[in-house]
């Protein structure tokens, strides 16, 4: 018996070394190191499915590994995962947590390991440090609000906007950038207020923005409370058009509403798959509906399409992170959700779009795309 | 007229908050003991009725049972994985596996239910009444109704029943209830099975208006908590009356002042009633004999 054990964890040794260095030959590794528990869950699940497509459609004649580690929500883990996975194989580069606060606690280690971060988080300041090893696959609040405030000012004509947005990092960043963008439009907002996400009832801050005599909402919210907002102005009979933050695209915040509730509402965001378009974007949301039995979102394509360019410079020949790194920052890819370049910093993704509600469905459709919308407004 | 739409909004929120605060002073009675888990099981509440939903497509209400009995199992559970074991070492042992227990149901959710924000089906219906000009979500009334049924059910079986007053004599003097022959260890099991019950409940009731995900109950233990502070440590009604304040500072007061200026001025009143009135507004002062 002992004899059959030794020799049984000697072959598996055997193949472990067998496989490490085989691995280490060709095989080029790509972390996948995500938020999957915490209050970014939702939107971490997302970027997670994106990146496992991509991976999963790796052309042929490239050896992969991958591995998918939950971040959870504190810088510290976040750190951890970077560092184990960057001692296991050759990494060619990592899907890179969403979680602005991650990123920053792991851009130091990147640029010491010199590995490629492949993003989709809104943070401005994580293309900001000067470091040379993040890409971020998803348009900033700089792109995304000045598309949000010109569709609210050029496309609907409204001028007396009532801003209602989160208390949390996120809606700090969002309304600054959407003070910015009201500002350059001329606009001057009757009403601004921040509220907490874990608020219950949002009637109160309703009733106050109501009473500042808007011409329009203009939301920047997580996903529940955007739904619940929604819900509580159609039950009391609000009528104003209601210009919706990133949060209401996501297919799982129009499942809370009656499509009825919907009505009117629009949303910015750097896409929605489920609205359909080119064949290659009803292709992406099949496999994904079929690989996760869920409705794809903008995140998920963002970084699928991050990682799809990823595979490209591989399969053109960058078999290390510095080659892989020179491509992201040289070339230029079109992808499902838009052509991505870097600006020298590390933003690729420079384009937002604007999707409306029917009233009669939860699918939204395209009403307005917007190609670099800051450079347009200055 | 907007203020008596709030303050109906108010009620109801301040009703579930009463049902969250009362299985976690039941409780906290009958142990000594501080269950962190009380926000998770509310989320667990509030996403089981929305698991049974489409087996038993019918309202909210008929819901309600199912949720109350299956959500006392895990309350049982509880208390026989994360107290018993831990009943005679210290208070901070306890403490401890009730935040694994919720670490462990919030983990869990996500698995099961993905982290996606649900609602649960309307106890009667998701209609507005209009009331002379007021704009009534049919589940505000149906909150406010059903959690004060479920408070006047439990203040009954406490007060007039054997079960009740065996439970209260589990929880004001545990070793004199088991000389006087009560079943001590059995009290605290029915006690944590009520007190998750009514954490179900609550979920029920919250995740239709309010929606529900597996991180949803973090914030709820420290409302909990709150009202129990602010009401009096280990005093039932001191408990929904500090539900009920909550919900004052989170609706009416934000109508005011904005949500965040609410919430400061929420925890200065804690403050102040610590300072002043440190056994909270119906406890019992405790004085150390010179």
């Amino acid at each position: 018996m002992r004899r059959t054990l030794s020799l049984l964890i000697g072959l598996l040794a055997a193949s472990s070394c067998l496989s490490s260095a085989a691995r280490a030959d060709d095989t080029l590794s790509f972390p996948v190191l995500v938020p999957l528990t915490g209050f970014l869950s939702l939107e971490g699940t997302s970027q997670r499915n994106g990146a496992v497509l991509a991976l999963k459609q790796t052309p042929a004649g490239i050896a992969i590994a991958s591995e998918v580690v939950d971040t959870g929500t504190s810088p510290e883990a976040a750190v951890t995962a970077l560092e184990r996975a960057a001692g296991r194989g050759t990494v060619g580069a990592v899907a890179a947590s969403m979680l602005g606060t991650q990123m920053l606690a792991m851009l130091p280690l990147a640029g010491e390991l010199k590995l490629p971060l492949v993003t989709v988080s809104g943070t401005a300041s994580i293309t900001e440090q000067g470091n040379p090893w993040v890409f971020r696959f998803f348009p900033g609040d700089a792109v995304t609000k000045a598309a949000h405030a010109r569709y609210v000012v050029e496309e609907l004509g409204k001028r007396q906007p009532a801003v209602i947005y989160q208390t949390t990092a996120y809606g700090q960043s969002g309304k600054a950038h959407l003070d910015a963008a009201f500002k350059a439009l001329g606009v001057t907002p009757v009403f601004e207020e921040g509220v907490d996400p874990a608020a219950k009832d949002l009637l109160p801050v309703l009733t106050k923005a109501l009473a500042a005599k808007p011409d329009v909402l203009v939301l920047h919210l997580h996903s529940a409370p955007t739904a619940l907002l929604l819900r509580q102005a159609a039950s009391s009979g609000v009528t104003l058009p209601i210009v919706a933050g990133s949060a209401m695209h996501q297919p799982s915040t129009a499942a809370l509403l009656e499509p009825a509730e919907l009505k009117g509402v629009c949303a910015e965001t750097a896409a929605s798959p489920i609205s359909g378009g080119t064949p290659e974007v009803k292709a992406f949301t099949d496999a994904y509906r079929a690989a996760f039995g869920k409705e794809p979102d903008a995140f998920a394509l963002g970084q699928y399409d991050g990682m799809t360019m990823v595979l490209e410079a591989v399969k053109a020949g960058a078999r290390s992170p510095d080659a892989i790194r020179k491509a992201l920052s040289a070339e230029t890819f079109q992808g499902l959700a838009m052509t991505y370049k870097s600006d020298g910093k590390g933003n690729m993704a420079h384009s937002a779009v604007i999707v409306c509600y029917d009233g009669a469905s939860r699918v939204p459709v395209l009403a307005k795309r917007y190609d670099d919308p800051t450079l347009a407004a200055k | 007229m907007a203020a008596l739409q709030l303050l109906v909004n108010g009620v109801a929120l301040g009703a579930a908050y009463a049902l969250v605060a009362l299985g976690f002073v039941l409780v906290l009675n009958a142990t000594s003991a501080v269950n962190f888990a009380q926000g998770d099981l509310v989320m667990a509440g509030g996403l089981l009725a929305v698991a049974a939903a489409p087996l038993i497509p019918l309202p909210g209400i008929v819901l309600l049972p199912v949720v109350l009995v299956l959500m006392a199992a895990l309350g049982l559970l509880l208390a026989l994985a994360a107290y018993l074991p831990l009943r005679r070492r210290p208070p901070v042992s306890v403490f401890i596996s009730t935040i694994a227990v919720g670490i462990i149901l919030q983990n869990g959710a996500a698995i099961l239910f993905g982290p996606e924000p649900r609602a649960a089906p309307p106890l009667f219906g998701d209609d507005t009444l209009h009331i002379a000009g007021l704009a009534v979500p049919e589940q505000s009334l149906a909150i406010v109704a059903v959690a004060g049924l479920l408070i006047g059910a439990q203040q009954w079986v406490f007060a007039r029943t054997q079960l009740g007053r065996r439970l209260r004599a589990t929880a004001q003097d545990p070793e004199m209830a088991r000389a006087c022959g009560v079943p001590v260890t059995a009290m605290i099991l029915v006690t944590f099975a009520i007190g998750a019950a009514c954490a179900g409940a609550a979920g029920l009731l919250l995740a239709n208006r309010y929606f529900v995900t597996p991180t949803s109950g973090g914030d709820l233990i420290l409302k909990a908590y709150i009202a129990v502070t602010v009401g009096g440590w280990g005093s039932v009604p001191g408990a929904v009356v500090g539900a009920l304040l909550i919900a004052l500072f989170e609706v009416g007061v934000s109508s005011v002042l904005s949500y965040p200026a609410a919430l400061g001025a929420l925890y200065l009143t804690l403050l102040a009633i610590l300072v002043l009135r440190p056994q909270g507004l119906f406890g019992e002062a405790v004085r150390r004999r010179g």
